[in-house]
């Protein structure tokens, strides 16, 4: 709660520091002053700092985040379908990247120490670890985009008039989504594969393992034995990087035109719109210190030898 | 193992003091806790190969402006004065044109600068705080430990793109500004990681040798501790090479790069934002392997370190 009120505070006053104007794109040349007076009592922008800081907050803390410059609309109405359509991607391409990551990661762990398979694997994990989102995206739009013309990489498809839960379902949108989320997805592999593999080196050395190898089972047996053993570490892991990875989403979305909220912050900033900038980001702190309250409680339920006081 | 014979041989080249006793085993090594990582890498294959791809960009970085044919910004003409646009790869243009009538090859070897600056400078950034901040904190306990730990979790929270979006954003997009981003986003974890390196460090009884010797605080910090986690701060700073890189690349590409220099993720933005991305390959594909291929080195660079660092993993 602490951290959320800090990350605001530094938040808020980083826009204002600047020197740049925001009643420059906001009032029209030409206005009179009573006009722009009035204008900026609307937008609360009137006032010292400090009265502005004290409204802020307190528009925060009943969830109200102003108006946007831009769109001229509430904050909260902007940015909610944004959302929405960033989770579309996100959830799935994290769990499915998790459980594909996860399954290779004990195979990789599991191999022959310094046999083909675990240098391969750790090779091409490596490598594409290495690869800037934006790259991965550049790349699916090459080959299934424009070279095979299979599926389309701009933007969510038509609505064709759709709202509400409609507007999802409904093939367009589908094969619009396939792209993006392939890409997150696939920036999300290797870091589960390595670290599955990690855990996995890691257990393989137990005396566990020997009790279960004594008792006769088969190889695969054993295997899932030390993977459930390194699955602990993993799903911790995973509510971090699940807010890091909508964070991180945000050059995804741009590639593909993806309406989410990644691009709205950078269209946002581009745009000096700082009410929905400046919401778009608070939202995207909370959802990591939630997300490390989340991992924390989840370790002390998987784990027994953890005890919160 | 012919690989502890390089050690002494190393050390002993590069010691200029003399070797008081051959049976002295224990003597000390003054510049073991540089050298060991660095014979550490050479035995594995991987971080070998990573350190040749670093090595080789790092040259074409030094002599980017020998190597490259053309101003990066330099409209090339037809003899007629029109403008060359999107040319195939030739003889005068190696990797084609742009389509503004830039020459590709030329902006690409100034991308190995730039992204050599930044990752450099970033990292030297980010490893010098994190280091104070790990050293003082695990060091010293106690309440000055808590107090800056507070300040690391709230660094923490914070979304490390999104941030620096906004802040590069704010501020205005120059390379100074973005190195000053990545200075700020990436010494939190550094810190944390150095700082459990040195809370172990502390308890040895060396520590407490040192210190009951009158050695003060400072001495037992840079002289003892500091090349104990060496390896930590060596590990840290590599990836953050690694994540200064990709922040510029990430940014540029966004459009938030510093328009004066052209980075790989700027030619990349530019082909992306002039709707050539699908079509011209020669503008596209160079950028994006280089960017590819120096930011997985770095990382196959700092998976050695943590297999080592990390006797659990350690092959026996």
């Amino acid at each position: 709660m602490l951290v959320v009120f800090i990350v605001s505070t530094i938040m808020f006053f980083m826009f204002r520091i600047v020197p740049s104007d925001p009643t420059v794109m906001l009032v029209e040349r030409g206005i009179s002053e009573e006009a722009r007076q009035a204008l900026l009592e609307r937008w609360g922008l009137t006032g010292s700092l400090w009265e502005q800081y004290l409204r802020y907050m307190g528009g925060l803390l009943v969830g109200d985040f102003g108006n946007s410059f831009f769109y001229r609309a509430p904050v909260w109405d902007v940015l909610l379908p944004r959302i929405v359509n960033t989770l579309w991607i996100a959830v799935p391409g994290l769990l499915l990247g998790a459980l594909i990551g996860a399954t290779l990661g004990m195979v990789v762990g599991w191999a022959r120490r310094g046999g083909a398979v675990e240098r391969g694997g750790i090779l091409i994990a490596t490598i594409i670890r290495g690869t800037p989102s934006f790259i991965i995206g550049i790349a699916l739009l090459a080959v299934f985009s424009s070279w095979l013309g299979w599926l389309p990489g701009f933007g969510m498809g038509d609505s064709g008039g759709a709202t509400g839960v409609m507007r999802y379902l409904n093939f367009n949108f589908f094969i619009h989504l396939i792209l993006p989320l392939l890409a997150v997805i696939i920036y999300f592999i290797p870091e589960n594969l390595l670290l599955m593999r990690s855990g996995v080196v890691e257990n393989r050395t137990e005396d566990y393992i020997e009790l279960v190898r004594a008792k006769g089972v088969s190889d695969q047996r054993v295997a899932w034995h030390a993977g459930r053993n390194s699955l602990l570490p993993l799903i911790t892991w995973l509510f971090p990087a699940l807010a890091e990875t909508i964070a991180g989403i945000v050059v995804i979305e741009i590639v593909f035109s993806w309406p989410g909220i990644g691009r709205e912050l950078v269209l946002a900033v581009t745009r000096q719109d700082y009410p929905v900038a400046q919401a778009a980001f608070f939202l995207l702190a909370v959802m990591i210190v939630l997300a490390n309250l989340a991992a924390d409680l989840t370790y002390g339920k998987l784990d027994p030898r953890v005890v919160y006081k | 193992m012919a690989s502890s014979t390089l050690v002494s041989f190393i050390s002993e080249n590069s010691m200029s003091v003399t070797v008081q006793d051959k049976q002295d085993i224990t003597s000390p090594r003054m510049f073991g806790w540089f050298l060991d990582p660095l014979t550490m890498l050479l035995r594995d294959r991987f971080a070998l190969a990573g350190l040749v791809v670093v090595g080789v960009f790092a040259g074409i970085a030094i002599f980017a402006p020998w190597i490259a044919t053309h101003p990066p910004y330099e409209a090339a003409l037809t003899p007629e004065g029109r403008l060359l646009r999107l040319q195939l790869p030739s003889s005068e243009h190696y990797l084609g044109t742009t389509t503004f009538g830039h020459d590709v090859f030329s902006q690409f070897i100034v991308g190995f600068r730039v992204a050599f600056i930044v990752g450099g400078l970033g990292a030297i950034a980010v490893g010098i705080i994190s280091t104070l901040f790990g050293l003082i904190s695990g060091y010293f306990g106690g309440f000055i430990d808590d107090v800056l730990m507070r300040i690391t979790d709230v660094a923490l929270s914070i979304p490390t793109l999104p941030f620096a979006i906004v802040a590069v954003g704010l501020l205005g997009p120059s390379l100074n500004n973005i190195i000053l981003v990545i200075a700020l986003l990436f010494w939190r974890n550094g810190a944390r990681i150095i700082r459990s390196a040195v809370l172990t460090e502390r308890e040895r009884v060396y520590v407490k040798w040192a210190r009951a010797a009158g050695a003060s605080h400072f001495h037992v910090i840079f002289r003892h501790v500091l090349p104990n986690v060496f390896r930590v701060v060596f590990l840290w700073v590599t990836m953050s090479v690694a994540f200064a890189i990709l922040t510029e690349a990430s940014l540029s590409f966004i459009g938030l790069g510093d328009p004066s220099v052209t980075s790989w993720g700027q030619m990349l933005n530019t082909a992306f934002s002039s709707g050539n991305l699908r079509s011209a390959w020669w503008w596209v594909v160079p950028p994006s392997i280089a960017l590819v291929m120096l930011i997985s080195s770095l990382y196959l660079i700092g998976r050695a370190f943590e297999e080592q660092t990390n006797p659990r993993l350690r092959r026996t």
